[in-house]
């Protein structure tokens, strides 16, 4: 406060109003593309074909051969997938790291090829490798691995960042060579954070396997695309409930021995 | 992201050992842990049925995928409009992270333990995390056949899954707001609104808001996805460009929304740090959020490890 009196409200410029406008002008126009209507909301609740998602047919979602084999696999995807991401990621994450890359074009190398990887979102990936190796898991466990490779890179590295530098020192002054300098200097340090993000990462591929489907690339998700094509949507929400539940139970778990870890 | 925790195996240096400290040996518990692992992997690999020459011949097929899609025929993608596609993408983010973002505010109120009784938490909490816990692709199955094909059902299901971690980003930014406005507010004889109003927005509104942005760059990935279920957007085009197998053409899709996916997230992470500096820089940025990006890069995971 400078002084006495009741202080002055600062008023928004003008560039601030100009950008407010902005604002409001664009929302209006995605809007209109999109459709936004406030009504919509009231005709999406009150539509009747919300009554074909009741009841759930129990029977037929616990069938093995229906809904838990397609479920098993996805899993299975999930699991191959974690092991295959992470193992990749641990010496791309290193080379990311200017505390342990072996040299600069390394570095920039596989920082721009990650950053490249990340951008494409995981169902392209998938629907990419379907079209490439063709229709079932095995895409999808490949295109869940390369997800899982770049979600992991991209965490990794940034615990090597800020890993302690002082034993990689004494490494390097002890004459090693980079490749084990980095095995004993960095490595022990940062294992811990590595197993815990590979967990985290399972939990993050167990959801994006169930969807994997969706595309063609195998697991559960083919059995919601193949329901919804025939409009039995209460099957489809029986499917959906199960995994939510199976998916919910995994995640504990998961959630429990990595706060354990770190 | 926490530095790495020192090893733990360091030697204790008491002044009384002066030999070599003894390596730790856990043996039998890393052996199950091993066993475990390679059993599972074992029993998953096998499941999936997939043969060794399938694996040897996967790189080959994927390569020659690859070598069809460069160059990108720029030009087809013209005519067929593909730019407004993706622009109708960043659309469907846009309007979906406002509903969600509109949703999802004043229930954080509810749900934050400093303003907020036990009784009403309970269940706004629960609601958030139920709601994230549902993917949007989900949400955009059921969605569909009650709105129709389209962008809305898109926009809808984006809306509906941003409240899920826009309420728990929202709740954690009111429970770290100073209490003395709101301890002031109350000592001036005012209600729980003017409370919330004048000692609890002001401060919360500019992380908030990077929030929101925040979700934005997610959400702009997760609706190009959400394309190729029907559901607006980029996705249908590269799906058709694929069954079709014009891979040229496909690439040209696939480059430009990387492009714009890229461009979206660089100038609306240049925002968000404006906004934060603006207003007396709090410790969360980039950094603590990085993890959060990556969970949800396809709006499937849950905002940060633990």
């Amino acid at each position: 406060m400078t002084g006495p009196g009741r202080p002055v409200r600062p008023r928004a410029r003008p560039r601030t109003w100009a950008i407010a406008a902005a604002v409001v002008a664009y929302t209006v126009v995605a809007g209109r593309t999109v459709g936004f209507d406030l009504s919509t909301f009231w005709t999406v609740w009150s539509n009747p074909l919300w009554e074909k998602f009741w009841p759930i047919p129990w029977d037929w979602v616990l069938d093995r051969h229906n809904v838990i084999d397609p479920l098993v696999e996805t899993f299975q995807i999930a699991i191959v997938s974690t092991l295959v991401g992470c193992t990749v990621a641990l010496p791309v994450a290193f080379a990311m790291s200017p505390l342990t890359s072996p040299n600069r074009v390394v570095l920039v190398a596989s920082r721009s090829v990650m950053n490249v990887v990340r951008a494409v979102p995981d169902l392209f990936w998938a629907k990419l490798l379907v079209t490439a190796v063709g229709i079932g898991a095995f895409a999808g466990s490949w295109a869940l691995s390369v997800f899982s490779l770049a979600v992991m890179v991209k965490l990794f590295s940034e615990t090597v960042d800020g890993a302690d530098p002082r034993p990689l020192e004494a490494a390097r002054a002890a004459g090693g060579r980079h490749v084990p300098v980095v095995r004993t200097g960095v490595l022990p340090t940062v294992l811990p954070e590595y197993v815990a993000y590979g967990l985290y990462v399972f939990e993050l591929n167990i959801r994006a396997s169930v969807v994997l489907g969706l595309v063609g690339a195998g697991g559960i998700g083919r059995v919601v695309e193949a329901q919804r094509q025939y409009f039995r949507f209460d099957r489809v929400l029986g499917v959906l409930v199960l995994v939510f539940v199976v998916v919910f139970v995994i995640e504990q778990v998961s959630v429990a021995i990595r706060k354990r870890l770190v | 992201m926490a530095t790495g925790a020192p090893p733990a195996s360091n030697p204790q240096s008491g002044p009384e050992s002066e030999a070599r400290p003894v390596r730790p040996r856990r043996t039998g518990r890393r052996v199950a842990v091993v066993v475990v692992a390679v059993v599972a992997v074992a029993w998953s690999a096998s499941g999936l049925g997939v043969g060794l020459d399938r694996l040897a011949r996967a790189p080959g097929d994927a390569w020659a995928v690859f070598r069809q899609m460069v160059p990108p025929a720029f030009d087809e993608a013209m005519d067929r409009g593909v730019p407004a596609k993706v622009l109708e993408s960043v659309h469907i983010a846009w309007i979906g992270t406002l509903i969600g973002a509109v949703l999802s505010f004043p229930l954080a109120f509810l749900a934050a333990t400093n303003v907020a009784p036990r009784v009403v938490r309970a269940p706004v909490r629960q609601l958030f995390n139920v709601i994230r816990a549902v993917p949007e692709l989900i949400l955009a199955v059921i969605l569909i056949p009650v709105t129709g094909l389209g962008p809305w059902a898109g926009a809808l299901a984006i809306g509906i899954h941003s409240v899920g971690t826009l309420g728990k980003w929202a709740t954690e930014a009111i429970e770290g707001v100073d209490g003395g406005p709101l301890e002031a507010v109350a000592a001036t004889g005012g209600r729980w609104v003017s409370g919330m109003r004048w000692g609890v927005l002001p401060q919360v509104l500019p992380v908030v808001t990077s929030h929101w942005l925040f979700r934005f760059e997610i959400n702009v990935r997760a609706s190009a996805v959400l394309g190729m279920i029907g559901a607006g957007g980029v996705g249908a085009e590269l799906v058709s460009q694929l069954v079709f197998r014009n891979f040229a053409a496909a690439g040209a899709v696939l480059l430009m929304t990387i492009v714009v996916v890229l461009a979206i997230d660089t100038a609306s992470a240049a925002v968000r740090r404006r906004i934060i500096r603006g207003a007396a820089a709090r410790g969360d940025d980039d950094q603590d959020r990085n993890a959060a990006v990556l969970a949800d890069l396809t709006g499937l995971g849950r905002p940060g490890p633990a």
